[in-house]
C-alpha cells in the first residue's frame, strides 16, 4: 500500500504518504492496493477509447463506467476490497469491448489498428491474492527511480485532478448531462498517463488544461443541477429536529436525495441533508417536498458522533463516508460509488430498506427549538442581485471578498478558515462552498444594504458558481478577476479541491491560500513552481493574511 | 460408544459460539500490577477510570475498557485525539509535529494513540462526555412466537422482542452472531446462534439441540409456550463474513451449528453478494436433518448458491449423501481444478466437527487463515 492522494496523508516518515498497516482515512492496504489496480485498468480503457473517438467511434457507455470506477478510488468513497474485484473484471470486459470497436473502427477507414501496450495489454488477475501479488508494479509513486520525485508528483496531480474531474462529471452524467468533450478529455488524460509522460514543462501545461476541463465539467454539472431541479434560491433550512421519524441523506447526489424524496413521500418520514447535502434545500424542485425537514450535524469528520446519535437511517450517497461505528454500522446504507466491508449497499436506487429502518426506528419524538440557516446563494440568486452588489462595492460599502471554500476535515490547522470567516472586518462579504463552512455558518454575520455578509454558494461542486459570479463582478469593473477585491481561502482534502484548484489557476487566479497543509506529492521544487507561476500561497496567520488581503486590494 | 464428528452428545446445554464470545484481551495482564491507572476527565467533567496495560497506549486501554474515544489515523498523524496530561509520567511513541508540536508537548499536550503510562496518568479531554461512544450488551426483552420440532431434539425458537426505547422495533446483528437467552425463573443464561438476518420487525430465530436435563433444554421442552416472555442478551460475539474479495464462500455446519451459516448465506441472499457460495450440512442421523425448506430458499434466492445434506450414519431411508462435512469438504476440494478459485471456508458445529473440516480444508489447499471456525462448546 502507498497512498497520497489526500490531505491526511501520513507525513511522519521520510516519504509522505499513507503505506500501511491502516491509511490515515481508514483504507487497508488490500484496498489501496486494488483501487491502483482500478486507475491502471481504467487507463487501459482509455488508451482504447480516447483513440476510437478520435475515429469517431467514441463509447460513452465506457466513458461513464471510467467516470463511475474512478470515483470510487476518491477518498472516503469505497472501502470494500470486494467491490473493486468485480469492477477490474468488469473493467477487463469493458477493455475488450472497446478495442474491439476501435479496431472496427480503424480497419473501417483503412487503417492498420494500434497495437497498444501498457494497462491497455494487462489483465487482472481472477481473484484477490492474485491482484495483491500484481499490485506494487501499480503504485502511485511507480517508476520514481527513473523519473524522479518531480515527475511522479506531476504524474500524481494528474491523476488527483482526474479523480476529481470524475467525480464532478459522475454526477452530472447521472442526471442525464454529459459532453464528447468531457468524455474525450477523462479519456485523453488517463491515455495520456498511461504513456508515462516525463516531461516536465508538459506536464505543468497539461495540468493546466486538466484546470480548464474541469471548468466545462463543473459547468455541466451546474447545468444538470440547476436544469433537473431548478436554479439555487435563498432558503432558509432548518437546523433542529421536526418531531417524526427520520432519514438522514450524506454525501453529493442530488439524484439520490430526489429518489429518497420520492420514495418517502406521504409516509410520515422526515428527511434531513448532512454535510454536503446541505445546498439541496436551495433547489426548488427538492424543497417542494414537504418532508425535506432540515439540515442535521456538521462537516464529514464528526460523522461517528453524529450518526450515532441520528435516531434514523442514514443513506450516504457518496464520499466523505469513515468507518461506521457499531453504534449505527447496522443502519447506515450507501449507494452509488460508495461501499464498506459489512454495510448494506444499495446499488438499483431502490430504497426501502432504508424507509423500512426510518419507520422501525424510533425518529424524534420531540420538536427541537427553531433554527434555521440560509443557503442558496448560487450564481442566479447572486447575479440576479449583481446590480446592488456592484452598487455596494463602488460606494465602498462592500470593501473586500472573501471566498472560503473547499472541504473540512480531522487534521490540525483549519480553524484558520473559521477565523478567516469570523475576523472578516463588518464590510467584508464572506462567500462559502463546500463543508468547510460548518465551523462558522451559524453564526449571524448580519447583512451591508440588506445583502446577507454570508454568501453560500453550495457543495464543492458549486465552485462553478463562485467563477460565474466572480466573471460578472469583474466584467462589472472592466478587470480581470485577479484585480477583484477577493481573497480566496481553500480548505482541501480531497481530489475534487485538487481539480478545483486547477481551474482556479487555469483561469488566472494568483494568490490563493491553499491549506491546511500542501499536497504530499507536490515536493519543494514542485512548490516553487507553482508560487512563482501562480503565486500560490499556504495559510497562514489569519488576522495578518486578512490585514494583507485588504492591504493589497486597497493598493 | 462412538464419538459423533457432527453433533455433540453431552448432556448438558450447549454453549454457541463459545470462542466467540469471550472478550479476550491479554496484552500484558500477566502482571496485574504493571496496570497503570488512567483517568481521563471531559470537558464537561465526567471521569473516566480504567487500567491500561503494559504496551496499551491509552486510545487502546480506552477502547478495550469500553470507551471509544474520538480517534481518527489512531497512527500520531492527525492529530483528532489530541488531550492534556496533567499528572504522569509516559512515553510518547513517534508522531506528527503537526498534529502535535513541539512546543506544546512542553504544556502536557499529547496524543493518546501514542501515549504509554509509566504509572498512574490523568488527563483532560478538550470534549464533552457526548463525544465518546460507551457500548454495552444490549438487553431485550421478548415473546416466544414459535416453537416447533424440526428434527429429533432440535426445535426452532422464535421470538418477537418488544420495542427498543432507542434502537426502535429492528433487531439488527452481524450474521454469524449470537446471542444470550436467560433461562425463565433463573440467573443462568444460555448462547444460541441467530438464525435470521437482521431485522427491523424484531424477529430472533434461533435452533436449539435440546439436551437431556439441560436447563435451557428442560424449559423448552417442558414448560415453554407460545406468548411466554424472555430475556435476550446480545447481539454478540464476531464470528461473520469477511471481505475478502470475490472468492467463492464455503459454508460447513455440524447439527445446529447451521444456524450463524443459515444466516451468513441469508444475508448474502438478500444483499445479493456476488461471491459463489456453497452449503455443507451434516447431522448423525437421517432424523436429525431440519432447515431444508430454509436452504432450499436461500438457493432461489442468492446468486449462485448451491447445499448438500450429508448424514454421518444413513438409515435405510436416507438417499442422500453419506458421511461426514469433512469428507464431502475434501471430496469437493478435489473437484476445484486448478484454474479454479480455492473458498474461503466458515465452519460451525462442535469442537471435533470444526477440526476435522479445518484440517480436510488446510488438506485440500486452503490457506488455514481463510478458515474461520465457530466452536459449540457444551456447558
Amino acid at each position: 500500500m502507498f497512498c497520497y492522494q489526500c490531505e491526511q496523508a501520513d507525513r511522519t516518515g521520510a516519504v509522505p504518504g499513507c503505506a500501511g498497516p491502516l491509511g490515515n482515512c481508514g483504507k487497508d492496504p488490500a484496498t489501496a492496493d486494488v483501487q491502483d489496480l482500478l486507475i491502471h485498468s481504467v487507463k487501459g480503457i482509455a488508451q482504447y477509447a480516447s483513440r476510437a473517438r478520435a475515429l469517431g467511434a467514441g463509447n460513452d457507455e465506457a466513458a461513464g463506467f471510467i467516470l463511475y470506477s474512478v470515483f470510487t478510488t476518491l477518498t472516503n468513497v469505497n472501502f470494500n476490497p470486494t467491490r473493486f474485484v468485480a469492477l477490474l473484471q468488469e473493467a477487463s470486459d469493458i477493455r475488450d469491448r472497446v478495442r474491439a470497436r476501435y479496431e472496427e473502427a480503424a480497419r473501417g477507414r483503412g487503417l492498420e489498428p494500434e497495437r497498444l501496450t501498457g494497462p491497455a495489454e494487462w489483465q487482472p488477475a481472477p481473484d484477490l491474492d492474485g491482484l495483491l501479488a500484481q499490485a506494487p508494479a501499480f503504485r502511485v509513486d511507480a517508476g520514481l527511480d527513473l523519473v524522479g520525485p518531480d515527475v511522479v508528483g506531476l504524474r500524481s496531480l494528474h491523476l488527483y485532478a482526474l479523480k476529481g474531474i470524475c467525480a464532478y462529471a459522475h454526477h452530472a452524467h447521472v442526471l442525464g448531462r454529459h459532453s464528447t468533450e468531457v468524455f474525450g478529455g477523462v479519456e485523453d488524460g488517463l491515455a495520456y498517463l498511461a504513456g508515462e509522460p516525463a516531461d516536465v514543462d508538459e506536464l505543468l501545461d497539461r495540468a493546466i488544461g486538466l484546470g480548464r476541463l474541469n471548468l466545462a465539467v463543473m459547468e455541466l454539472l451546474d447545468a444538470a443541477n440547476t436544469g433537473t431541479y431548478g436554479p439555487q434560491r435563498p432558503t432558509a433550512v432548518r437546523t433542529t429536529p421536526v418531531a417524526g421519524k427520520a432519514i438522514l441523506v450524506s454525501g453529493h447526489d442530488l439524484r439520490d436525495l430526489a429518489a429518497l424524496l420520492e420514495q418517502t413521500k406521504d409516509s410520515g418520514i422526515n428527511v434531513y441533508t448532512h454535510g454536503e447535502m446541505l445546498p439541496a434545500h436551495a433547489y426548488p424542485l427538492l424543497k417542494a417536498y414537504p418532508h425535506l425537514a432540515g439540515n442535521y450535524g456538521g462537516a464529514w469528520q464528526d460523522q461517528q458522533r453524529e450518526f450515532a446519535r441520528f435516531p434514523g437511517p442514514i443513506l450516504m450517497t457518496s464520499n466523505c463516508i469513515i468507518e461506521p461505528y457499531p453504534a449505527y454500522r447496522r443502519r447506515i446504507f450507501t449507494t452509488g460509488p460508495v461501499g464498506w466491508p459489512g454495510v448494506r449497499h444499495l446499488a438499483d436506487g431502490d430504497f426501502s430498506p432504508v424507509v423500512q429502518a426510518a419507520k422501525a426506528m424510533p425518529g424524534y419524538r420531540t420538536e427541537g427549538p427553531e433554527r434555521f440557516i440560509t443557503v442558496g446563494f448560487g450564481h442566479d440568486a447572486l447575479l440576479a442581485a449583481a446590480d446592488q452588489v456592484v452598487d455596494a462595492v463602488r460606494r465602498g460599502a462592500i470593501r473586500h471578498f472573501f471566498l472560503v471554500g473547499g472541504c473540512d476535515g480531522p487534521t490540525v490547522g483549519r480553524d484558520y478558515y473559521r477565523d478567516v470567516a469570523l475576523g472578516a472586518p463588518d464590510d467584508a462579504v464572506v462567500l462559502t462552498l463546500g463543508c468547510a463552512k460548518y465551523r462558522f455558518n451559524q453564526h449571524d454575520f448580519g447583512a451591508i444594504d440588506g445583502i446577507p455578509r454570508l454568501l453560500d454558494l453550495g457543495q464543492c461542486n458549486d465552485a462553478h458558481s463562485a467563477v460565474r459570479i466572480a466573471q460578472a463582478l469583474a466584467d462589472a469593473f472592466g478587470c480581470g478577476i485577479d484585480e477583484l477585491p477577493l481573497t480566496l481561502a481553500l480548505s482541501w482534502t480531497e481530489q475534487k479541491a485538487v481539480a478545483v484548484l486547477l481551474s482556479l489557476l487555469a483561469l488566472g487566479i494568483r494568490g490563493i491560500h491553499l491549506g491546511p497543509s500542501l499536497p504530499a506529492y507536490l515536493t519543494p521544487g514542485l512548490v516553487a513552481v507553482l508560487v512563482d507561476r501562480f503565486g500560490l500561497r499556504t495559510i497562514g496567520d489569519p488576522k495578518t493574511d486578512i490585514a494583507a488581503a485588504l492591504e493589497r486590494a486597497g493598493a | 460408544m462412538t464419538t459423533s464428528p457432527i453433533e455433540a452428545t453431552d448432556a448438558t446445554d450447549a454453549t454457541d459460539a463459545t470462542d466467540a464470545t469471550s472478550t479476550i484481551d491479554t496484552t500484558g495482564t500477566t502482571n496485574a500490577t504493571e496496570v497503570s491507572p488512567v483517568t481521563l476527565t471531559t470537558s464537561d467533567g465526567e471521569h473516566l477510570d480504567f487500567g491500561c496495560a503494559p504496551g496499551q497506549t491509552v486510545l487502546e486501554a480506552a477502547a478495550a475498557w469500553g470507551a471509544a474515544l474520538p480517534a481518527a489515523c489512531r497512527r500520531g498523524t492527525c492529530g483528532s485525539c489530541r488531550a492534556t496530561v496533567t499528572d504522569g509520567v509516559y512515553d510518547l511513541d513517534t508522531h506528527s509535529p503537526q498534529a502535535l508540536p513541539p512546543g506544546e508537548r512542553d504544556g502536557g499536550a499529547v496524543l493518546l494513540c501514542r501515549t504509554r503510562p509509566h504509572g498512574p496518568l490523568t488527563a483532560d479531554l478538550p470534549y464533552d462526555n457526548s463525544r465518546i461512544l460507551y457500548g454495552g450488551i444490549p438487553v431485550r426483552e421478548g415473546t416466544v412466537t414459535a416453537l416447533k420440532p424440526v428434527a429429533r431434539d432440535t426445535v426452532r425458537l422464535e421470538l418477537l422482542l418488544d420495542e427498543d426505547e432507542e434502537q426502535g422495533a429492528g433487531f439488527q446483528f452481524d450474521a454469524g452472531q449470537f446471542v444470550e437467552v436467560r433461562v425463565p425463573g433463573r440467573e443462568e443464561r444460555r448462547a444460541y446462534s441467530l438464525a435470521n438476518t437482521g431485522n427491523w420487525d424484531g424477529r430472533v430465530e434461533l435452533f436449539v439441540r435440546l439436551r437431556p436435563g439441560g436447563l435451557f433444554s428442560s424449559y423448552l421442552r417442558d414448560r415453554a409456550r407460545i406468548g411466554d416472555r424472555l430475556t435476550v442478551y446480545g447481539p454478540q460475539g464476531a464470528f461473520g463474513l469477511r471481505e475478502t474479495g470475490t472468492r467463492p464462500r464455503w459454508f460447513v455446519a455440524g447439527g445446529t451449528g447451521l444456524a450463524p451459516l443459515l444466516s451468513m448465506a441469508r444475508q448474502m441472499a438478500e444483499w445479493q453478494e456476488p461471491q459463489p457460495a456453497r452449503f455443507f450440512f451434516g447431522v448423525n442421523e437421517a432424523e436429525d436433518v431440519f432447515a431444508e425448506t430454509e436452504l432450499e430458499a436461500v438457493a432461489v434466492e442468492a446468486r449462485a448458491f448451491t447445499y448438500e445434506v450429508c448424514v454421518w450414519r444413513p438409515g435405510t431411508g436416507w438417499r442422500g449423501a453419506a458421511g461426514t462435512p469433512a469428507d464431502r469438504v475434501a471430496d469437493a476440494l478435489r473437484t476445484v481444478d486448478a484454474a479454479g478459485e480455492l473458498p474461503d471456508v466458515y465452519v460451525c458445529g462442535p469442537p471435533p466437527l470444526v477440526e476435522t473440516v479445518a484440517t480436510a480444508a488446510v488438506a485440500g489447499g486452503v490457506p488455514p487463515d481463510r478458515v474461520f471456525r465457530e466452536r459449540f462448546l457444551p456447558t
